[in-house]
């Protein structure tokens, strides 16, 4: 254990300057893969003249098509615009390469801590400045989570998720207790990163995907279902098939306002159209859930019957006395207030709350 | 718990950041089938499996917590759903019509709406599945599946605590509240949407490098990397003064650090030679500032990297030439035990004084100021001071003051049980990777458990040293009828 750790180990000691340091980025004798890959990329590059095209300035370039009698103007321009891509692109690569340290960009390959299984892979995390961003959009500019998720690309758990961490973190800078700042940056050193760009032409990094759809256990069964071929056997009718109460993927989605949007602008709607329709959907929407609202303090004043007392006011309320749960002593029991003892001391019952408030 | 936890005779891999854990994980393998029977097989795979998720949990109470049904996605895409209503599925023979082969794909991929270069990998599993092409569904590595939920490995995976164990300690200690709540249980099966954290000096402890012993603020791993960068610069080191000997050292070993990552950078001549001399040796004062400024460059562009012990050394080094510096060139202030508090109280006046835009109507109040005090307008006195002079100066304040507070943001603190400044330790980097089910505040060591881990094609989010079939014996260990 020892060589290997003195050899080929000793790579893992300390991370990798602002990239993630995995086992299955090396070979068995310590060396990183892909910087081997782009040592060999570059020879090929030189032995082929490959490559000239984007290190030769723009000038001369234009200079060599011009002479080309074989090109139209048009491909002569197409041509120039994909130098001037891929030059970018070979600028922003090299800086990257530059602010990792001179090491290159990880590959799909080199993200996997776990060599031998090939089905788990180190997945990138949010950014700092992402986060800060996605904070400023929910509880700044008061945009709902829903658009937030789905133009940043990050499920809507997570913005959620985002925002409550964010705000402990203000919290805590407000009452000048002390962040793990060193700790933070170490780690996010580590990790591969979704980045946010603000100032750039490609801002937004897709985190994950945000429409994922649950495998239902009634759609794991195989069914033999005959039906007739002039049928339009739609996933809506699939859905029955599986369970009477199933519904359809576009309905299951978390963002199924995305589809929506797609069908209007495959129907033809413009822009401004779609815009007033989806305006007038969450209008819709709000309405409904007030008048839901209302509904229910209705029905709260109409059957729960409130006794003023000298000291307490007396609440009655309907009770079911089936309503006892799982094990006959569920929350909402008729006696669990009125003496019904405590089972925790008994054997093989489990302590543990099963949820925090 | 087995006595040999970390034996190297039967290879285990836990759930630890240890040496012998990525020892072990660089020679596992998966377990051949020869001369073995189903049942042997079987008994094999779910001994390495539960040897590594969590032993401490009864086998007993594992099996009560099986499950095998286990849970996955499918992502879909919102404009295949759009465009198509399912119905194109029953033509053909019942799945679709055929596809063409992948080399005639550029129509389709302009029917999609989609770029015609685009690579078959990038695009969505969605449009693949309607390709008739999908990845499978690794169902087998969710096995574990409902262990991830527990506190004490949620911690772990949430990267606050160097193993299970620990995180366990962590909890039944009383250091992790979930929702604001202390829990000491840590078998708390958390919900989705609970947020746990945990008391970020016992993280900063688990993750950080150890001391090496109670009274001093260093750790072993420092000796060994130094050890190990002597070896690299010994010839040079021999040709070197006494008196410089201790500062090359620092150039030394940051060149030998730079070769290890594969990044052979060389500094400067400017660079080299502001490492090597010592701040409070220079008679002029401009060049003392500028050799300061050059360092606390070169410790800023760190910053964006990682920072490891020698550039902490490198930075405590650079704290004390600054306090020298200051106290030679400001003779009429009393010798103080500065702190670094002091330092950038020093550094703010100087900013101060230095006027913020440079108009040449200020510049008369600067040679003012420069009567005073300061090193920096005692460098404006010697020409006239002019507006780029004070511009650099400003700039050059600005930088001190920014690696100060980097300097201060890390102190070197013998209170702490760990070696300060702040480093993690060695191997962390290997075992760094965080789940997608849990989102992570690493400021305030809390983590949300979004939601349960689920497979989805070709990935599963259970993280798991072992291959496939390996997974697939061990579910099948723990089927009722195996």
């Amino acid at each position: 254990m020892y060589d290997w750790l003195k050899g080929p180990g000793k790579a893992f000691r300390k991370p990798l300057g602002g990239s993630s340091n995995y086992l299955s980025a090396y070979d068995k004798f310590g060396n990183l893969h892909r910087s081997r890959v782009r040592r060999r990329d570059q020879r090929t590059d030189i032995d082929e003249g490959k490559g000239n095209d984007v290190e030769e300035d723009e000038e001369s370039a234009a200079q060599r098509d011009m002479e080309d009698q074989s090109l139209t103007d048009d491909d002569r321009a197409i041509r120039a615009e994909q130098r001037e891509m891929a030059r970018e692109a070979r600028k922003a690569e090299n800086e990257e390469t530059e602010e990792r340290g001179g090491v290159p960009r990880e590959r799909m390959s080199d993200m996997r801590p776990y060599p031998l299984n090939q089905q788990f892979r180190s997945q990138p995390v949010l950014s700092e400045a992402l986060r800060e961003q996605l904070y400023i959009q929910v509880s700044v500019e008061e945009r709902d989570l829903l658009s937030v998720a789905a133009s940043f690309g990050v499920d809507i758990r997570r913005v959620a998720a985002v925002v409550r961490l964010k705000t402990i973190e203000k919290q805590w800078e407000e009452e000048g207790k002390t962040l793990a700042k060193s700790y933070s940056d170490a780690v996010l050193s580590m990790l591969p990163t979704t980045p946010f760009k603000p100032d750039t032409k490609k801002a937004i990094t897709p985190h994950e995907p945000i429409n994922d759809l649950p495998v239902h256990p009634h759609t794991r069964q195989q069914i033999f279902y005959p039906a007739s071929e002039s049928r339009q056997f739609t996933r809506e009718d699939a859905a029955k098939v599986f369970s009477a109460k199933l519904l359809p993927a576009d309905q299951r989605i978390p963002l199924p306002m995305l589809v929506d949007l797609e069908k209007w602008k495959l129907g033809g709607l413009d822009r401004q159209q779609r815009q007033a329709r989806q305006v007038q959907k969450d209008r819709e929407a709000r309405e409904e859930a007030a008048a839901k609202e209302a509904k229910r303090i209705e029905w709260e004043a109409r059957t729960q019957r409130v006794v003023k007392g000298r000291r307490w006011d007396f609440q009655f309320q309907d009770i079911s006395a089936e309503k006892v749960g799982r094990d006959g002593r569920g929350g909402e029991a008729v006696g669990y207030r009125y003496g019904m003892p405590h089972v925790d001391r008994k054997r093989g019952i489990v302590k543990i709350p099963t949820s925090v408030a | 718990m087995p006595r040999r936890f970390h034996g190297l005779k039967k290879p285990k891999v836990r759930q630890d950041w240890s040496r012998e854990t990525l020892y072990n994980l660089s020679r596992l393998s998966t377990p051949g089938a020869n001369y073995k029977t189903f049942f042997q097989q079987k008994w094999l795979a779910k001994s390495l499996a539960r040897a590594y998720h969590n032993p401490y949990v009864r086998e007993g109470q594992w099996t009560r917590m099986f499950d095998r049904r286990l849970p996955a996605v499918v992502s879909m895409n919102h404009q295949y759903l759009a465009k198509y209503d399912g119905s194109e599925m029953a033509s053909g023979r019942g799945m679709g019509l055929d596809k063409e082969p992948r080399t005639t794909r550029g129509r389709e991929d302009d029917e999609w709406g989609m770029a015609g270069g685009e690579g078959d990998r990038d695009r969505d599993p969605v449009q693949r599945s309607f390709d008739g092409r999908v990845e499978k569904t690794p169902y087998m590595h969710m096995t574990f599946y409902p262990l991830e939920r527990r506190l004490d490995t949620a911690i772990w995976r949430a990267l606050f605590a160097s193993s299970v164990k620990q995180a366990r300690q962590f909890v039944v200690h009383g250091w992790v509240r979930v929702n604001g709540k202390k829990m000491i249980y840590p078998g708390y099966q958390l919900n989705p949407g609970d947020l746990f954290s945990v008391d970020p000096e016992r993280v900063m402890f688990a993750t950080g490098a150890r001391k090496k012993n109670r009274d001093s603020a260093r750790s072993d791993q420092d000796d060994i990397e130094e050890g190990e960068g002597e070896g690299d610069e010994e010839g040079i080191r021999a040709a070197k003064g006494d008196q410089e000997q201790e500062i090359d050292e620092l150039a030394g070993e940051e060149q030998g650090e730079d070769s290890d990552a594969g990044a052979a950078t060389l500094e400067p001549d400017e660079e080299r030679e502001a490492m090597t001399t010592k701040p409070e040796d220079e008679v002029d004062a401009r060049k003392a500032m500028k050799n300061l400024v050059v360092r606390a460059k070169r410790i800023l562009e760190d910053s964006k990297r990682t920072l490891s012990g020698k550039r902490q050394q490198e930075l405590r080094a650079f704290a004390q030439a600054v306090k020298k510096t200051m106290s030679k060139y400001r003779p009429n202030e009393p010798e103080a035990s500065d702190g670094v508090e002091d330092l950038e109280a020093a550094l703010a006046e100087i900013m101060t004084r230095i006027p913020a835009d440079d108009l040449p109507t200020q510049s008369t109040s600067a040679a003012q100021s420069a009567t005073t005090t300061s090193a920096i307008s005692s460098n404006s006195e010697q020409r006239d001071p002019d507006r780029i002079d004070n511009y650099n100066a400003q700039k050059d304040a600005a930088l001190l003051s920014a690696a100060l507070a980097r300097a201060r943001e890390n102190p070197i603190d013998v209170s702490k049980p760990y070696a300060t400044p702040w480093r993690p330790r060695q191997y962390m980097s290997a075992f760094a990777f965080i789940p997608r089910y849990l989102e992570v505040n690493q400021r305030v060591c809390s983590a949300v458990y979004l939601r349960h881990p689920v497979a989805r094609p070709g990935l599963a989010e259970v993280p798991t040293p072992f291959a496939a079939e390996t997974m697939g014996l061990a579910f099948n260990w723990y089927l009722r009828r195996r």
